[in-house]
Protein backbone atom coordinates (compact mmCIF):
# COMPACT_ATOMS: atom_id res chain seq x y z
CA UNK A 1 0.00 0.00 0.00
CA UNK A 2 1.55 3.62 -0.59
CA UNK A 3 1.07 6.44 1.15
CA UNK A 4 -2.07 8.17 -0.23
CA UNK A 5 -4.12 4.42 0.17
CA UNK A 6 -3.14 4.22 3.57
CA UNK A 7 -4.25 7.32 4.26
CA UNK A 8 -7.75 7.05 3.03
CA UNK A 9 -8.16 3.23 4.32
CA UNK A 10 -10.61 4.08 7.54
CA UNK A 11 -9.38 0.47 9.17
CA UNK A 12 -5.77 2.07 8.97
CA UNK A 13 -6.55 5.53 10.47
CA UNK A 14 -8.46 4.36 12.91
CA UNK A 15 -5.76 2.25 13.85
CA UNK A 16 -3.17 4.61 14.15
CA UNK A 17 -5.02 6.94 16.11
CA UNK A 18 -6.56 4.61 18.47
CA UNK A 19 -2.12 3.63 19.11
CA UNK A 20 -1.46 7.81 19.90
CA UNK A 21 -4.32 7.87 22.03
CA UNK A 22 -3.44 4.89 23.67
CA UNK A 23 -0.02 6.42 24.71
CA UNK A 24 -0.72 9.80 25.36
CA UNK A 25 -3.26 8.42 27.87
CA UNK A 26 -0.67 6.26 29.58
CA UNK A 27 1.81 9.31 29.95
CA UNK A 28 -0.70 11.31 31.29
CA UNK A 29 -2.37 8.73 33.48
CA UNK A 30 1.78 8.02 34.88
CA UNK A 31 2.09 11.72 35.26
CA UNK A 32 -1.21 11.73 37.83
CA UNK A 33 0.21 8.63 39.23
CA UNK A 34 3.41 10.53 39.86
CA UNK A 35 1.77 13.75 41.41
CA UNK A 36 -0.63 11.20 43.70
CA UNK A 37 2.03 9.14 44.81
CA UNK A 38 4.28 12.65 45.63
CA UNK A 39 1.45 13.25 47.56
CA UNK A 40 1.69 10.71 49.64
CA UNK A 41 5.33 10.43 50.23
CA UNK A 42 4.72 14.39 51.49
CA UNK A 43 2.32 12.82 53.76
CA UNK A 44 4.16 9.98 55.32
CA UNK A 45 7.36 12.43 55.47
CA UNK A 46 5.21 14.94 57.93
CA UNK A 47 3.72 12.00 59.64
CA UNK A 48 7.14 10.48 60.95
CA UNK A 49 8.21 14.10 61.58
CA UNK A 50 5.41 14.29 63.88
CA UNK A 51 6.52 10.99 65.89
CA UNK A 52 10.13 12.29 65.75
CA UNK A 53 9.29 15.70 68.11
CA UNK A 54 6.83 13.84 69.99
CA UNK A 55 9.06 11.12 70.83
CA UNK A 56 11.84 14.16 71.64
CA UNK A 57 9.10 15.84 73.71
CA UNK A 58 7.54 12.84 75.65
CA UNK A 59 9.44 9.73 77.26
CA UNK A 60 10.47 7.06 74.24
CA UNK A 61 7.67 4.12 73.72
CA UNK A 62 3.97 4.67 74.05
CA UNK A 63 1.19 4.84 71.24
CA UNK A 64 -0.21 7.07 68.72
CA UNK A 65 -2.98 7.20 66.66
CA UNK A 66 -2.55 6.54 63.03
CA UNK A 67 -5.57 6.93 60.17
CA UNK A 68 -6.07 3.63 58.23
CA UNK A 69 -8.66 5.10 55.55
CA UNK A 70 -11.44 6.05 57.60
CA UNK A 71 -10.45 4.14 60.63
CA UNK A 72 -8.12 5.51 63.49
CA UNK A 73 -6.02 2.68 65.45
CA UNK A 74 -3.52 3.25 68.29
CA UNK A 75 -0.24 1.46 67.48
CA UNK A 76 2.83 1.67 69.23
CA UNK A 77 4.90 4.35 68.16
CA UNK A 78 7.74 2.42 67.14
CA UNK A 79 5.42 -0.26 64.31
CA UNK A 80 4.00 3.10 62.80
CA UNK A 81 7.68 4.36 62.27
CA UNK A 82 8.56 1.57 60.61
CA UNK A 83 5.13 0.80 58.73
CA UNK A 84 5.92 4.57 57.41
CA UNK A 85 9.48 3.82 56.75
CA UNK A 86 8.72 0.79 54.38
CA UNK A 87 5.77 2.76 53.10
CA UNK A 88 8.38 5.76 52.01
CA UNK A 89 10.80 3.27 50.22
CA UNK A 90 8.43 1.75 48.31
CA UNK A 91 6.54 5.00 47.50
CA UNK A 92 10.04 6.44 46.54
CA UNK A 93 11.26 3.16 44.10
CA UNK A 94 7.89 3.30 42.49
CA UNK A 95 7.93 7.15 41.66
CA UNK A 96 11.38 6.76 40.38
CA UNK A 97 9.93 3.67 38.16
CA UNK A 98 7.41 5.78 36.76
CA UNK A 99 9.48 8.76 35.89
CA UNK A 100 12.30 6.25 33.84
CA UNK A 101 9.24 4.98 32.48
CA UNK A 102 7.83 7.81 30.89
CA UNK A 103 10.74 9.38 28.78
CA UNK A 104 10.85 6.29 26.36
CA UNK A 105 6.89 6.63 26.02
CA UNK A 106 6.99 10.42 25.30
CA UNK A 107 9.77 9.69 22.35
CA UNK A 108 7.42 6.75 21.13
CA UNK A 109 4.79 8.91 20.87
CA UNK A 110 6.68 12.10 19.36
CA UNK A 111 7.77 8.98 17.06
CA UNK A 112 4.41 8.07 16.32
CA UNK A 113 3.12 12.13 15.61
CA UNK A 114 6.14 12.58 13.68
CA UNK A 115 7.46 15.09 15.71
CA UNK A 116 11.83 15.59 15.82
CA UNK A 117 12.93 13.84 18.31
CA UNK A 118 13.86 15.34 21.91
CA UNK A 119 17.84 15.03 21.24
CA UNK A 120 20.35 14.59 24.51
CA UNK A 121 17.51 13.24 27.15
CA UNK A 122 19.14 9.60 26.59
CA UNK A 123 22.26 10.58 27.64
CA UNK A 124 24.00 10.06 31.22
CA UNK A 125 22.94 12.86 33.39
CA UNK A 126 26.69 14.64 34.60
CA UNK A 127 27.69 14.62 38.12
CA UNK A 128 27.55 17.61 40.12
CA UNK A 129 31.93 17.62 39.87
CA UNK A 130 31.58 17.06 36.49
CA UNK A 131 29.46 19.34 35.78
CA UNK A 132 31.93 22.49 36.93
CA UNK A 133 33.68 22.51 34.01
CA UNK A 134 30.87 24.39 32.49
CA UNK A 135 30.39 27.01 35.15
CA UNK A 136 33.34 29.70 35.93
CA UNK B 1 -0.74 62.69 28.68
CA UNK B 2 2.84 61.68 30.02
CA UNK B 3 2.16 58.14 30.19
CA UNK B 4 0.79 57.95 26.49
CA UNK B 5 4.33 60.09 25.37
CA UNK B 6 6.46 57.22 27.12
CA UNK B 7 4.53 54.59 25.90
CA UNK B 8 5.49 56.16 22.11
CA UNK B 9 9.00 56.67 23.19
CA UNK B 10 9.48 52.89 24.34
CA UNK B 11 7.74 52.07 20.86
CA UNK B 12 10.49 53.98 19.18
CA UNK B 13 13.14 52.54 20.99
CA UNK B 14 11.99 48.90 20.08
CA UNK B 15 11.87 49.93 16.80
CA UNK B 16 15.23 50.60 15.85
CA UNK B 17 16.07 47.47 17.38
CA UNK B 18 14.32 46.09 15.26
CA UNK B 19 15.60 46.82 12.49
CA UNK B 20 19.14 46.25 13.52
CA UNK B 21 18.29 42.92 14.15
CA UNK B 22 17.10 41.74 10.32
CA UNK B 23 20.05 40.62 9.16
CA UNK B 24 20.87 40.19 5.27
CA UNK B 25 19.84 36.34 5.65
CA UNK B 26 17.24 36.17 8.35
CA UNK B 27 14.42 35.31 5.95
CA UNK B 28 16.37 31.96 5.28
CA UNK B 29 15.27 29.12 7.06
CA UNK B 30 16.27 26.01 5.65
CA UNK B 31 17.35 24.64 1.95
CA UNK B 32 13.71 24.42 0.76
CA UNK B 33 13.85 20.92 -0.37
CA UNK B 34 11.47 18.09 -0.24
CA UNK B 35 11.06 14.76 1.28
CA UNK B 36 13.33 13.73 -2.07
CA UNK B 37 15.80 16.33 -1.81
CA UNK B 38 14.01 17.81 -4.63
CA UNK B 39 14.60 21.50 -4.36
CA UNK B 40 11.31 23.46 -4.27
CA UNK B 41 11.37 26.78 -6.37
CA UNK B 42 10.43 29.00 -4.01
CA UNK B 43 10.58 27.66 -0.18
CA UNK B 44 11.90 28.19 3.35
CA UNK B 45 13.28 31.62 1.82
CA UNK B 46 15.32 30.17 -0.83
CA UNK B 47 14.77 30.89 -4.53
CA UNK B 48 16.23 29.49 -7.38
CA UNK B 49 19.61 28.18 -7.26
CA UNK B 50 18.02 24.63 -7.52
CA UNK B 51 21.30 22.83 -8.51
CA UNK B 52 23.22 24.05 -5.70
CA UNK B 53 20.53 23.46 -3.53
CA UNK B 54 20.20 19.92 -4.46
CA UNK B 55 23.46 19.80 -3.91
CA UNK B 56 24.01 20.65 -0.87
CA UNK B 57 20.85 18.56 0.46
CA UNK B 58 22.87 15.63 -1.05
CA UNK B 59 25.96 16.86 1.13
CA UNK B 60 23.40 17.36 4.18
CA UNK B 61 22.18 13.32 4.34
CA UNK B 62 26.19 12.66 4.35
CA UNK B 63 26.15 15.02 7.00
CA UNK B 64 23.54 13.38 9.20
CA UNK B 65 24.65 9.66 8.01
CA UNK B 66 28.35 10.70 9.24
CA UNK B 67 29.78 10.05 6.02
CA UNK B 68 32.17 13.45 5.38
CA UNK B 69 34.48 13.44 8.13
CA UNK B 70 37.73 14.89 6.35
CA UNK B 71 36.40 16.19 3.44
CA UNK B 72 34.91 19.82 3.12
CA UNK B 73 32.42 22.00 0.80
CA UNK B 74 33.62 25.08 -1.71
CA UNK B 75 30.98 27.22 -2.88
CA UNK B 76 31.95 29.19 -5.77
CA UNK B 77 29.99 31.83 -7.83
CA UNK B 78 29.69 35.56 -8.89
CA UNK B 79 28.88 38.10 -6.06
CA UNK B 80 25.45 38.39 -5.08
CA UNK B 81 24.07 35.08 -5.73
CA UNK B 82 23.14 33.51 -2.66
CA UNK B 83 26.47 31.43 -1.70
CA UNK B 84 26.13 32.93 1.93
CA UNK B 85 22.39 32.17 1.96
CA UNK B 86 22.84 28.43 0.94
CA UNK B 87 25.66 28.01 3.74
CA UNK B 88 22.67 29.68 6.25
CA UNK B 89 20.63 27.29 4.69
CA UNK B 90 22.17 24.39 5.41
CA UNK B 91 22.65 25.20 9.03
CA UNK B 92 19.36 25.83 9.42
CA UNK B 93 18.35 22.18 8.09
CA UNK B 94 20.94 20.13 10.65
CA UNK B 95 18.55 21.36 13.30
CA UNK B 96 18.17 24.18 16.40
CA UNK B 97 21.39 23.25 18.69
CA UNK B 98 23.69 22.82 15.55
CA UNK B 99 26.33 25.23 15.98
CA UNK B 100 27.14 27.52 12.79
CA UNK B 101 29.79 29.83 12.77
CA UNK B 102 29.93 32.10 10.17
CA UNK B 103 33.48 34.06 9.68
CA UNK B 104 35.36 35.68 6.83
CA UNK B 105 38.57 34.94 5.55
CA UNK B 106 40.17 38.07 6.68
CA UNK B 107 38.89 37.68 9.98
CA UNK B 108 41.89 35.60 11.19
CA UNK B 109 44.41 38.55 10.31
CA UNK B 110 44.78 40.32 14.10
CA UNK B 111 47.80 41.43 15.92
CA UNK B 112 46.38 39.54 18.89
CA UNK B 113 46.50 36.07 18.14
CA UNK B 114 48.25 34.09 15.45
CA UNK B 115 46.22 33.07 12.31
CA UNK B 116 46.37 29.15 14.02
CA UNK B 117 45.29 30.24 16.80
CA UNK B 118 42.28 31.97 15.07
CA UNK B 119 41.33 29.28 13.07
CA UNK B 120 41.50 27.17 15.71
CA UNK B 121 39.30 29.13 18.16
CA UNK B 122 36.53 29.40 14.72
CA UNK B 123 37.06 25.42 14.70
CA UNK B 124 35.81 25.29 17.81
CA UNK B 125 33.16 27.17 18.00
CA UNK B 126 31.82 24.87 15.37
CA UNK B 127 31.36 21.80 17.70
CA UNK B 128 28.89 21.36 20.17
CA UNK B 129 29.19 19.22 22.90
CA UNK B 130 25.63 17.92 24.18
CA UNK B 131 25.04 16.98 28.51
CA UNK B 132 22.47 16.46 30.45
CA UNK B 133 22.42 17.34 34.51
CA UNK B 134 19.70 15.75 36.47
CA UNK B 135 18.49 17.81 39.67
CA UNK B 136 15.96 16.60 42.24
CA UNK B 137 14.21 19.88 43.51
CA UNK B 138 11.76 20.74 45.13
CA UNK B 139 9.53 23.74 43.43
CA UNK B 140 6.28 25.21 44.94
CA UNK B 141 4.54 28.56 45.91
CA UNK B 142 5.25 29.77 49.66
CA UNK B 143 2.13 29.70 51.68
CA UNK B 144 3.54 30.21 54.83
CA UNK B 145 6.71 31.07 56.44
CA UNK B 146 6.75 30.68 60.18
CA UNK B 147 10.10 31.14 62.11
CA UNK B 148 10.13 31.10 66.16
CA UNK B 149 12.50 32.14 67.42
CA UNK B 150 14.01 30.72 71.21
CA UNK B 151 12.40 33.22 74.06
CA UNK B 152 16.13 33.36 75.39
CA UNK B 153 17.34 35.00 72.22
CA UNK B 154 19.80 32.89 71.85
CA UNK B 155 19.76 28.87 70.71
CA UNK B 156 18.64 27.54 67.60
CA UNK B 157 15.64 28.64 65.58
CA UNK B 158 13.28 26.56 64.40
CA UNK B 159 10.42 27.12 61.41
CA UNK B 160 7.94 25.68 59.37
CA UNK B 161 7.98 26.12 55.47
CA UNK B 162 4.16 25.76 53.53
CA UNK B 163 4.44 25.21 49.84
CA UNK B 164 2.04 24.40 46.94
CA UNK B 165 1.70 23.28 43.69
CA UNK B 166 -1.61 23.12 42.02
CA UNK B 167 -2.23 19.84 42.83
CA UNK B 168 -1.12 19.54 46.37
CA UNK B 169 0.10 21.19 49.57
CA UNK B 170 2.60 20.47 52.38
CA UNK B 171 4.37 21.32 55.22
CA UNK B 172 8.25 21.19 55.84
CA UNK B 173 9.90 21.94 59.02
CA UNK B 174 13.07 24.19 59.05
CA UNK B 175 16.38 23.35 60.36
CA UNK B 176 18.92 26.77 61.25
CA UNK B 177 20.47 26.45 57.74
CA UNK B 178 16.82 26.57 55.64
CA UNK B 179 15.96 29.34 58.12
CA UNK B 180 18.90 31.25 57.18
CA UNK B 181 18.93 30.71 53.52
CA UNK B 182 15.64 31.39 53.35
CA UNK B 183 16.16 35.14 55.12
CA UNK B 184 18.95 35.87 52.78
CA UNK B 185 16.91 35.57 49.74
CA UNK B 186 13.71 37.33 51.39
CA UNK B 187 11.40 34.19 50.87
CA UNK B 188 7.97 35.47 52.07
CA UNK B 189 4.78 33.75 51.42
CA UNK B 190 3.47 34.28 47.83
CA UNK B 191 6.77 34.02 46.38
CA UNK B 192 7.61 30.90 43.53
CA UNK B 193 10.93 29.11 45.21
CA UNK B 194 12.86 25.95 44.37
CA UNK B 195 14.81 23.89 47.00
CA UNK B 196 17.51 22.11 45.47
CA UNK B 197 17.53 18.79 46.73
CA UNK B 198 21.75 17.97 47.51
CA UNK B 199 22.69 21.48 48.12
CA UNK B 200 19.86 22.72 50.23
CA UNK B 201 19.96 26.04 47.91
CA UNK B 202 16.95 28.12 47.24
CA UNK B 203 16.53 29.98 44.16
CA UNK B 204 13.51 32.83 44.07
CA UNK B 205 11.88 31.94 40.72
CA UNK B 206 9.37 35.30 40.97
CA UNK B 207 5.72 36.34 42.77
CA UNK B 208 2.80 34.71 42.13
CA UNK B 209 0.54 35.85 40.05
CA UNK B 210 -2.54 35.26 42.21
CA UNK B 211 -0.41 37.45 45.06
CA UNK B 212 -0.56 40.30 41.96
CA UNK B 213 -2.48 42.88 43.59
CA UNK B 214 -1.23 42.49 46.98
CA UNK B 215 0.68 45.23 47.15
CA UNK B 216 0.12 48.55 45.04
CA UNK B 217 3.75 49.61 44.51
CA UNK B 218 6.30 47.40 43.42
CA UNK B 219 9.74 47.58 42.16
CA UNK B 220 10.31 47.21 38.65
CA UNK B 221 12.13 43.45 38.81
CA UNK B 222 9.29 41.80 40.63
CA UNK B 223 8.59 39.03 37.88
CA UNK B 224 5.27 37.05 37.78
CA UNK B 225 5.11 33.54 37.34
CA UNK B 226 2.37 31.28 37.63
CA UNK B 227 2.12 28.81 40.70
CA UNK B 228 3.80 25.40 39.46
CA UNK B 229 1.57 22.47 38.52
CA UNK B 230 1.80 18.36 39.63
CA UNK B 231 4.04 17.56 42.34
CA UNK B 232 6.01 19.01 44.46
CA UNK B 233 9.36 17.03 44.58
CA UNK B 234 10.19 17.40 41.07
CA UNK B 235 13.49 15.46 38.78
CA UNK B 236 14.36 17.83 36.43
CA UNK B 237 16.88 17.03 33.23
CA UNK B 238 18.43 19.81 31.42
CA UNK B 239 19.98 18.96 28.18
CA UNK B 240 22.28 21.96 27.09
CA UNK B 241 25.04 22.48 23.95
CA UNK B 242 27.78 24.05 24.74
CA UNK B 243 30.41 24.80 22.10
CA UNK B 244 33.86 23.33 23.04
CA UNK B 245 35.38 27.05 22.72
CA UNK B 246 33.42 28.04 25.42
CA UNK B 247 34.91 25.33 27.66
CA UNK B 248 38.28 26.54 26.73
CA UNK B 249 37.46 30.29 27.37
CA UNK B 250 35.39 29.30 30.60
CA UNK B 251 38.55 26.72 31.33
CA UNK B 252 41.59 29.41 30.60
CA UNK B 253 42.32 30.78 34.01
CA UNK B 254 43.71 33.76 32.77
CA UNK B 255 40.67 35.86 32.05
CA UNK B 256 37.88 33.62 33.38
CA UNK B 257 34.44 33.47 31.79
CA UNK B 258 34.22 37.15 31.42
CA UNK B 259 36.06 36.55 28.18
CA UNK B 260 33.52 35.07 26.41
CA UNK B 261 31.34 38.61 26.60
CA UNK B 262 34.09 40.67 25.85
CA UNK B 263 35.53 38.57 23.06
CA UNK B 264 38.53 39.16 23.35
CA UNK B 265 40.01 35.71 24.76
CA UNK B 266 43.53 35.84 23.64
CA UNK B 267 45.56 32.78 22.63
CA UNK B 268 44.31 29.55 24.78
CA UNK B 269 47.00 27.23 25.92
CA UNK B 270 47.58 23.81 24.02
CA UNK B 271 46.96 22.10 27.39
CA UNK B 272 43.73 23.33 28.13
CA UNK B 273 42.70 21.82 24.94
CA UNK B 274 44.15 18.85 25.60
CA UNK B 275 42.98 18.62 28.81
CA UNK B 276 39.25 19.15 27.81
CA UNK B 277 39.75 16.90 24.62
CA UNK B 278 40.04 14.05 27.05
CA UNK B 279 37.40 14.80 29.33
CA UNK B 280 34.96 14.95 26.69
CA UNK B 281 36.10 11.69 25.12
CA UNK B 282 35.51 9.99 28.43
CA UNK B 283 32.43 11.37 28.91
CA UNK B 284 31.46 10.28 25.27
CA UNK B 285 32.84 6.85 26.27
CA UNK B 286 30.49 6.80 29.28
CA UNK B 287 27.61 7.57 27.26
CA UNK B 288 27.46 11.43 29.18
CA UNK B 289 28.11 13.41 26.12
CA UNK B 290 27.13 13.76 22.20
CA UNK B 291 29.57 15.33 20.36
CA UNK B 292 27.36 17.68 17.81
CA UNK B 293 29.72 19.15 14.92
CA UNK B 294 28.57 21.48 13.53
CA UNK B 295 29.29 24.06 10.40
CA UNK B 296 32.08 26.40 9.89
CA UNK B 297 31.53 29.02 7.25
CA UNK B 298 34.54 30.81 5.69
CA UNK B 299 33.11 33.46 3.46
CA UNK B 300 35.76 35.05 0.82
CA UNK B 301 37.80 32.06 1.57
CA UNK B 302 40.27 33.44 -0.94
CA UNK B 303 41.69 35.80 1.31
CA UNK B 304 43.81 32.89 3.47
CA UNK B 305 47.08 32.42 3.08
CA UNK B 306 49.28 29.14 1.92
CA UNK B 307 49.45 28.42 6.07
CA UNK B 308 46.27 28.51 6.67
CA UNK B 309 45.43 26.25 4.28
CA UNK B 310 47.91 24.05 4.58
CA UNK B 311 46.82 24.22 8.54
CA UNK B 312 42.99 23.21 7.14
CA UNK B 313 44.40 20.01 5.07
CA UNK B 314 45.28 18.95 8.88
CA UNK B 315 42.68 19.88 10.55
CA UNK B 316 40.06 18.54 8.52
CA UNK B 317 41.42 14.70 9.78
CA UNK B 318 40.55 15.39 12.72
CA UNK B 319 38.04 12.91 13.55
CA UNK B 320 36.26 16.47 15.85
CA UNK B 321 35.82 18.29 12.95
CA UNK B 322 33.26 20.28 11.83
CA UNK B 323 31.52 20.29 8.70
CA UNK B 324 33.87 22.83 6.65
CA UNK B 325 31.89 25.52 4.41
CA UNK B 326 33.62 27.81 2.16
CA UNK B 327 32.76 30.07 0.06
CA UNK B 328 34.35 32.31 -3.03
CA UNK B 329 33.83 34.54 -5.69
CA UNK B 330 37.15 34.13 -7.37
CA UNK B 331 38.02 32.60 -10.60
CA UNK B 332 41.79 31.53 -11.22
CA UNK B 333 43.35 33.71 -8.91
CA UNK B 334 47.07 33.88 -6.97
CA UNK B 335 47.59 31.72 -3.67
CA UNK B 336 47.37 34.23 -1.19
CA UNK B 337 51.12 34.25 0.40
CA UNK B 338 52.75 31.87 -2.83
CA UNK B 339 53.37 33.34 -6.64
CA UNK B 340 51.28 30.75 -7.54
CA UNK B 341 47.88 30.97 -9.36
CA UNK B 342 45.60 28.06 -8.63
CA UNK B 343 41.74 27.85 -9.47
CA UNK B 344 39.74 29.82 -6.77
CA UNK B 345 43.05 30.95 -4.98
CA UNK B 346 42.82 27.48 -3.46
CA UNK B 347 45.74 25.17 -3.16
CA UNK B 348 45.03 22.08 -5.75
CA UNK B 349 45.57 19.72 -2.95
CA UNK B 350 43.36 21.20 -1.01
CA UNK B 351 40.86 21.25 -3.38
CA UNK B 352 41.02 17.63 -4.07
CA UNK B 353 39.23 17.11 -0.76
CA UNK B 354 36.82 19.79 -1.56
CA UNK B 355 33.15 19.24 -3.03
CA UNK B 356 32.44 22.38 -5.25
CA UNK B 357 29.22 23.64 -5.52
CA UNK B 358 28.62 26.47 -7.86
CA UNK B 359 26.03 28.80 -7.97
CA UNK B 360 24.85 30.75 -10.86
CA UNK B 361 23.54 34.56 -11.76
CA UNK B 362 19.62 34.89 -10.63
CA UNK B 363 16.79 35.24 -13.53
CA UNK B 364 14.91 38.32 -13.88
CA UNK B 365 11.91 36.57 -12.23
CA UNK B 366 13.96 35.04 -9.61
CA UNK B 367 15.22 38.22 -8.58
CA UNK B 368 12.03 39.47 -8.34
CA UNK B 369 11.01 36.70 -5.79
CA UNK B 370 13.45 37.21 -3.64
CA UNK B 371 12.69 41.21 -3.65
CA UNK B 372 9.16 40.28 -2.40
CA UNK B 373 10.07 37.71 0.28
CA UNK B 374 12.87 40.66 1.50
CA UNK B 375 9.94 43.01 1.33
CA UNK B 376 8.21 40.47 3.89
CA UNK B 377 11.35 40.34 6.09
CA UNK B 378 11.35 43.70 6.14
CA UNK B 379 7.50 44.45 7.11
CA UNK B 380 7.80 46.85 3.53
CA UNK B 381 4.11 47.07 1.63
CA UNK B 382 5.47 47.64 -2.03
CA UNK B 383 3.09 48.09 -5.03
CA UNK B 384 3.27 45.85 -8.01
CA UNK B 385 5.17 48.64 -10.48
CA UNK B 386 7.49 49.57 -7.97
CA UNK B 387 8.60 45.92 -7.04
CA UNK B 388 9.50 45.63 -10.84
CA UNK B 389 11.37 48.79 -11.60
CA UNK B 390 13.49 47.36 -8.44
CA UNK B 391 13.59 43.88 -10.23
CA UNK B 392 15.01 46.22 -13.56
CA UNK B 393 17.42 48.12 -11.15
CA UNK B 394 18.55 44.61 -9.76
CA UNK B 395 19.29 42.97 -13.48
CA UNK B 396 21.66 46.19 -14.14
CA UNK B 397 23.25 46.60 -11.10
CA UNK B 398 23.31 43.72 -8.43
CA UNK B 399 20.82 41.84 -6.18
CA UNK B 400 22.38 43.37 -2.78
CA UNK B 401 21.75 47.39 -4.17
CA UNK B 402 18.05 46.49 -4.67
CA UNK B 403 18.13 44.97 -1.65
CA UNK B 404 19.58 47.62 0.11
CA UNK B 405 17.29 50.18 -1.95
CA UNK B 406 13.93 48.70 0.04
CA UNK B 407 14.69 49.64 3.72
CA UNK B 408 15.97 53.08 2.18
CA UNK B 409 12.50 53.51 -0.45
CA UNK B 410 10.46 52.61 2.85
CA UNK B 411 11.99 55.67 4.76
CA UNK B 412 11.18 57.89 2.37
CA UNK B 413 7.32 56.16 1.75
CA UNK B 414 7.13 56.79 5.65
CA UNK B 415 8.89 60.41 5.62
CA UNK B 416 5.75 61.25 2.96
CA UNK B 417 3.07 59.50 5.28
CA UNK B 418 2.37 57.04 2.58
CA UNK B 419 1.44 53.13 3.07
CA UNK B 420 2.79 51.79 0.64
CA UNK B 421 6.38 51.95 -1.47
CA UNK B 422 5.70 53.36 -5.01
CA UNK B 423 7.97 53.71 -8.28
CA UNK B 424 8.17 57.63 -6.84
CA UNK B 425 9.79 56.75 -3.82
CA UNK B 426 12.20 53.71 -5.75
CA UNK B 427 13.17 56.76 -7.69
CA UNK B 428 13.96 59.32 -5.48
CA UNK B 429 16.60 56.79 -3.34
CA UNK B 430 17.73 55.72 -6.89
CA UNK B 431 18.78 58.90 -7.69
CA UNK B 432 20.50 59.37 -3.68
CA UNK B 433 22.39 56.51 -3.68
CA UNK B 434 24.86 55.46 -6.37
CA UNK B 435 24.87 52.23 -7.01
CA UNK B 436 28.91 50.30 -7.92
CA UNK B 437 28.70 51.60 -11.84
CA UNK B 438 27.51 55.03 -11.45
CA UNK B 439 30.07 55.22 -8.84
CA UNK B 440 32.94 54.06 -10.84
CA UNK B 441 31.45 56.15 -14.10
CA UNK B 442 31.03 59.31 -11.81
CA UNK B 443 34.79 59.09 -10.51
CA UNK B 444 36.02 58.21 -13.97
CA UNK B 445 34.68 61.57 -15.30
CA UNK B 446 35.49 64.08 -12.50
CA UNK B 447 38.86 62.18 -11.96
CA UNK B 448 40.80 65.15 -12.51
CA UNK B 449 39.12 67.05 -9.19
CA UNK B 450 40.18 64.54 -6.51
CA UNK B 451 42.62 64.82 -4.94
CA UNK B 452 45.90 62.26 -5.62
CA UNK B 453 45.16 61.67 -8.92
CA UNK B 454 48.95 61.44 -10.17
CA UNK B 455 48.59 57.45 -9.96
CA UNK B 456 49.59 55.61 -13.06
CA UNK B 457 46.68 53.30 -14.66
CA UNK B 458 48.77 50.54 -13.94
CA UNK B 459 49.12 50.90 -10.45
CA UNK B 460 45.25 51.46 -9.75
CA UNK B 461 44.29 48.22 -10.81
CA UNK B 462 46.48 46.45 -8.63
CA UNK B 463 44.84 44.86 -5.69
CA UNK B 464 44.00 41.70 -5.84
Amino acid sequence: MTVGTMARDPNFVLGYLTQVEEIAEEILTDKRQIVDLDKKRNAAREALRCLKKEEQAVTKGGKAWVCFGDMFVKIPKETATNMLETDQKQLDSEIDRLRDGLQPKVSKLRDMESKPELKGFGLQPLSKEEANIFKP
Amino acid sequence: MAASEAAAKVQEVREVTRIERIGAHSHIRGLGLDDALEPRQVSQGMVGQLAARRAAGVILEMIKEGKIAGRAVLIGGQPGTGKTAIAMGMAQALGQDTPFTAMAGSEIFSLEMSKTEALTQAFRKSIGIRIKEETEIIEGEVVEVQIDRPATGTGAKVGKLTLKTTEMETIYDLGTKMIESLTKEKVAAGDIITIDKATGKITKLGRSFTRARDYDAMGPQTKFVQCPEGELQKRKEVVHTVTLHEIDVINSRTQGFLALFSGDTGEIKSEVREQINAKVAEWREEGKADIVPGVLFIDEVHMLDIECFSFLNRALENDMAPILIMATNRGITRIRGTNYKSPHGIPIDLLDRLLIVSTSPYSEKEIRQILTIRCEEEDVEMSDDATTILTKIGMETSLRYSIQLITAANLVCRKRKGTEVSVDDIKRVYSLFLDELRSTQFLKEYQQEFMFNEMTDTEQMETS
